[in-house]
């Protein structure tokens, strides 16, 4: 009986360790410009304020409902990456990439997503996390606007594991940096195509909204104060608060009502918010995340 | 013990049903397979783990940004295909509850919600009647 549990032991000590885990030591080595403070801060908390933050791909959507075209002019050029050589400017534009290749996956458009991938796979493997993409697979799906359905949920699950990584690794530093890229991209994209139909109160209001994301990124970047390039982003989302103050989103909340239609609740939600913006508010946005984003992708 | 009874021991193992075997709740396992389950239409977001570490655990939260004008499901995938007594229930930022997957003593294994209104959500993993207390959920959205 003890050969036998021995022998069942050393099996499953042998599947845990060929489960695929990237190379932590090496990982660890690549992001030493980034200093470890997390033992100061309170992970957990920081955790469950970065799983808020909306996926960019829902501004992809929003924006292509629109009826504005795609238009990659407003898109992080590929080429730009060569000049991303510390592990802060990695993270933050490996965010950016990744809302463009969310944009241009919405917009299918195969080919530019494909030179999207290899960027980001490119920038991935820089911070040691590049193991995350199985190019070979997302190449293939990439090489057919058929497929972009599926390269869509591929990518997304392929964040959201890099995300889950850099918190089980004690590392939500670079998650916070890759959200916040990824948002301020979002931003920038909504911010010009709004300039583009100004009376569209969709956009509008969408820009307003993130008056709520912005606080929660602020947040998450005033957790390391003793990071010079974060507390220097940190510096510019107070500045771009403070445009914000004029921008109110009001709440009203009235009881849902409920069904079940096969096996599915149905919500019909009778709450509402309502957002005040002016134009001149929604140009002033556009400014400070223009000087924002300049920042970050030069 | 005989050969025969090792080699299925082993090979249960390889296959990962040593999970159901030693009582480990594979929460990763759920979410993923709730992923397929969401509606046709709506864009995969986020995977939730469910696991109430044997009943230790009575409640699961997680919190997430919805967007007015945005339909969001939220689906449950647990045990034997079913939702095994693991109920989903919506707070918004008041903490006043807008949706939940018990209705009138019936299970759903999921909650539309068309958000009409944006802001923090909470999205909380409760257990009635559940043998496993373990689960997984997906989160999609369309607009």
């Amino acid at each position: 009986m003890r050969i036998v549990l021995a022998v069942l032991c050393a099996v499953a000590l042998v599947g845990c360790r060929s489960d695929k885990k990237p190379d932590e030591q090496a990982f660890q080595s690549s992001i030493d410009s980034l200093k470890n403070q997390t033992s100061s801060i309170d992970t957990e908390l920081i955790n469950s304020v970065l799983q808020q933050i909306p996926s960019p791909l829902e501004i992809s959507v929003l924006l292509r409902e629109t009826g504005k075209g795609y238009d990659k002019s407003l898109l992080n050029s590929p080429d730009n990456a060569g000049r991303y050589n510390t592990s802060h400017k990695m993270a933050l534009n490996l965010g950016v990439y990744g809302t463009d290749l969310g944009y241009t996956n919405v917009y299918q458009r195969a080919p530019d997503g494909t030179r999207y991938l290899k960027t980001i796979k490119s920038l991935a493997d820089g911070l040691n996390i590049g193991q995350f993409f199985d190019i070979e697979t997302i190449g293939r799906l990439a090489s057919n606007n058929k497929n972009m359905d599926s390269l869509l949920l591929l990518t997304t699950q392929n964040f959201n594991d890099i995300n889950a990584y850099l918190q089980r690794q004690s590392r939500a530093n670079l998650s916070v940096l890759l959200l916040t890229g990824g948002w301020v991209e979002a931003m920038q994209i909504t911010c010009e195509m709004s300039s583009k139909v100004p009376k569209n109160k969709t956009l509008a209001d969408t820009i307003g909204e993130q008056k709520i994301i912005l606080e929660q990124i602020a947040k998450l970047l005033s957790f390391y104060p003793d990071d010079e390039a974060m507390a220097s982003l940190l510096k510019d989302m107070e500045e771009l608060k403070k445009v914000y103050e004029r921008v109110t989103i009001n709440y009203t909340f009235k009881e849902a009502s409920i069904e079940v239609i096969n096996g599915v609740t149905m919500v019909k939600d009778n709450s509402t918010t309502s957002v005040e913006i002016t134009p001149d508010d929604v140009l002033a946005i556009k400014a400070k995340m223009t000087e924002i984003r300049n920042k970050i992708i030069s | 013990m005989n050969k025969n009874l090792v080699l299925v021991l082993l090979l249960m193992i390889a296959s990962g049903a040593s999970q159901e075997l030693i009582g480990q709740c594979d929460p990763d396992h759920f979410s993923n397979a709730c992923i397929p389950k969401l509606a046709e239409g709506y864009n995969f977001l986020k995977t939730y783990r469910i696991d109430g570490e044997g009943g230790a655990r009575e409640k699961i939260e997680y919190s997430y940004v919805f967007t007015k004008g945005t339909h969001y499901m939220i689906n449950l995938c647990s045990h034997g295909g079913n939702v095994d007594g693991i109920v989903v229930s919506l707070f918004d930022s008041g903490r006043n509850k807008v949706a939940t997957s018990k209705v009138n003593d019936e299970f759903t294994s999921a909650i539309v919600y068309p958000c009409n209104a944006t802001g923090i959500y909470y999205i909380q993993y409760t257990f009635d009647g559940s043998t496993t207390k373990c689960g997984g959920s997906a989160l999609g959205f369309k607009r």
